[in-house]
């Protein structure tokens, strides 16, 4: 409850002094969705109502992602009042830093609602496997957080090498554009099976779709969710020491 | 908490701490600025082990108030991090028998944009107090602040004196069970000094330990029973606190 609280507080502060606050987190994916939407459907020669929504739930889920990674290579930097004080512990400071990325996520998902409406497209049973996906992104938020986090504090080097991959990872990913049918082979098989971001987005994606994610998929995450732990596990239990040196 | 009142406070024992650093790699400013240039663009480093404190031993009992002395990078500081678990020691032992917390850089971590009532929410939220808890200590510090009006506008309208007010009334606003102080903490004014001194004294009191670390001697033999004297993360001296000043006065 506390720290549901302190997230949204913090979440709020963000957009002090903005007229519409959070209300912006709808308007950029909107507008995007509105002004390119249709002609990215021309270039990729897809139905628009199919692609309108791959794009859309692409794109919300992508900001979830992008919010997740790059956010987690300063987590640490950012609080370094409050860990020097001694205020909060590393875990709070995780706690609180997924909780508000998920609040700017929660804040999005009007917009893929609204085309669901306005396509006036159903949803079958599948659909509940997105909620298993969402799950086991935010998992993947939680140990990227330590993960990122640590390494951020001792090299300021991995926020610039997230702003130059996360926008090339963007276009990489199937979110403007679509694998249509039979071209899962060549070239692009390479940017679907060893693109991770293809299969976090596709796990949450494609059940809204109607089917069920590819076995591939899930393997694929839930094998990055154990890694990371594993990962995050180890970092901590060398390196958390040293967090408040770095900073 | 469970606490025993017979054991000591809080004991440490043969208490270390080493960091690996990442310095510069030789930078010669003075003697040569085109080289210092060129190395800075790569920020070429090294790396190397520095020890904060060494071998540090003591015990401190219920009713009985440390005070560290120290010249200035001696290790006071940072024995008071550790004490409070915000550096983890590399080597000894380390029992505190209680929740000690200490009041450092108390300015440090407001929110510019929010009000002034928002920085006691966010502040006591942060240090893990529940809504309910806050509510209560809330007309205390902003009657402590005197901020009156000034507490619904954002923090960066504040002038300097008025951030500190505000800063003093929110940390000291929970009794802590071992307080750790670096420095003592004053404002400005001497009226609001005074009643700044007097809400110190009396967490002083309310405490069942204090460790206090100040270049005050008046301060410190009036407040401590015993003093630790430091110099370069060892213990020079450990014993009543008016020895530890002659201690200390003899050494520089």
């Amino acid at each position: 409850m506390r720290f549901i609280y302190l997230s949204y507080f913090i979440f709020l502060l963000g957009y002090r002094q903005t007229v519409l606050g959070p209300l912006w987190l709808l308007i950029g994916p909107s507008l995007f969705i509105a002004l390119l939407g249709l002609l990215y459907a021309e270039i990729g020669a897809a139905e628009p109502e199919v692609f309108i929504l791959h794009l859309a739930i692409g794109l919300i889920t992508w900001t979830l992602v992008n919010g997740f990674i790059v956010k987690s290579a300063t987590v640490f930097l950012r609080s370094r009042p409050q860990i020097l004080q001694g205020e909060q512990s590393l875990d709070d400071i995780v706690a609180v830093e997924v909780t508000t990325t998920l609040l700017s996520f929660a804040h999005q998902l009007p917009i893929i609602l609204i085309v669901f409406l306005i396509y006036e497209i159903g949803l079958n049973w599948v659909a509940l496997e997105s909620f298993l996906g969402l799950s086991l992104l935010v998992a993947n938020g939680v140990w990227a957080s330590y993960v990122f986090g640590i390494l951020g504090a001792r090299y300021r080097d991995l926020v610039e090498v997230f702003n130059a991959v996360m926008r090339i990872a963007f276009l990489a990913t199937p979110i403007i554009w679509m694998p249509g049918e039979g071209m899962q082979g060549g070239v692009m098989a390479a940017f679907l099976i060893y693109n991770p971001f293809y299969h976090f987005i596709e796990i949450i994606r494609a059940p809204l779709l109607g089917q069920s994610p590819a076995l591939l998929s899930w393997s694929v995450a839930i094998g990055f969710t154990a890694v990371g732990f594993l990962a995050a596990w180890i970092l901590k239990k060398c390196y958390a020491r040293l967090v408040p040196f770095w900073l | 908490m469970v606490t025993d009142v017979s054991k000591p406070l809080i004991e440490a024992r043969n208490l270390s701490l080493s960091v690996p650093v990442i310095t510069a790699n030789e930078r010669d400013l003075m003697r040569n600025p085109m080289r210092f240039l060129g190395e800075s663009y790569f920020s070429r480093t090294v790396r190397s082990e520095i020890t904060l404190l060494e071998d540090i031993s003591f015990a401190l009992q219920p009713g009985e108030r440390l005070g560290l002395i120290g010249a200035n990078g001696a290790g006071k500081s940072t024995l008071l991090r550790v004490l409070a678990g915000i550096y983890t020691m590399s080597s000894g032992k380390l029992k505190v028998n209680g929740a000690a917390k200490g009041l450092f850089d108390i300015s440090l971590g407001m929110h510019p944009q929010a009000t002034g009532l928002e920085n006691i929410y966010l502040r006591s939220l942060q240090m893990g107090l529940d809504l309910k808890a806050i509510r209560s200590l809330i007309p205390d510090v902003i009657a402590f602040s005197e901020l009156d009006e000034h507490i619904d506008k954002p923090l960066a309208t504040y002038s300097t004196g008025m951030r500190l007010r505000l800063a003093i009334a929110v940390s000291t606003m929970i009794e802590p069970d071992i307080l750790l102080l670096d420095e003592w903490i004053g404002a400005g004014d001497a009226r609001f000094n005074a009643k700044v001194k007097e809400r110190m004294i009396s967490l002083v009191k309310g405490s069942r330990g204090l460790v206090l670390a100040t270049h005050n001697t008046g301060l410190m033999k009036s407040l401590c029973t015993l003093g630790l004297v430091l110099d370069k993360g060892r213990v020079v001296f450990n014993g009543p606190v008016d020895e530890a000043l002659e201690r200390f006065k003899a050494m520089v």
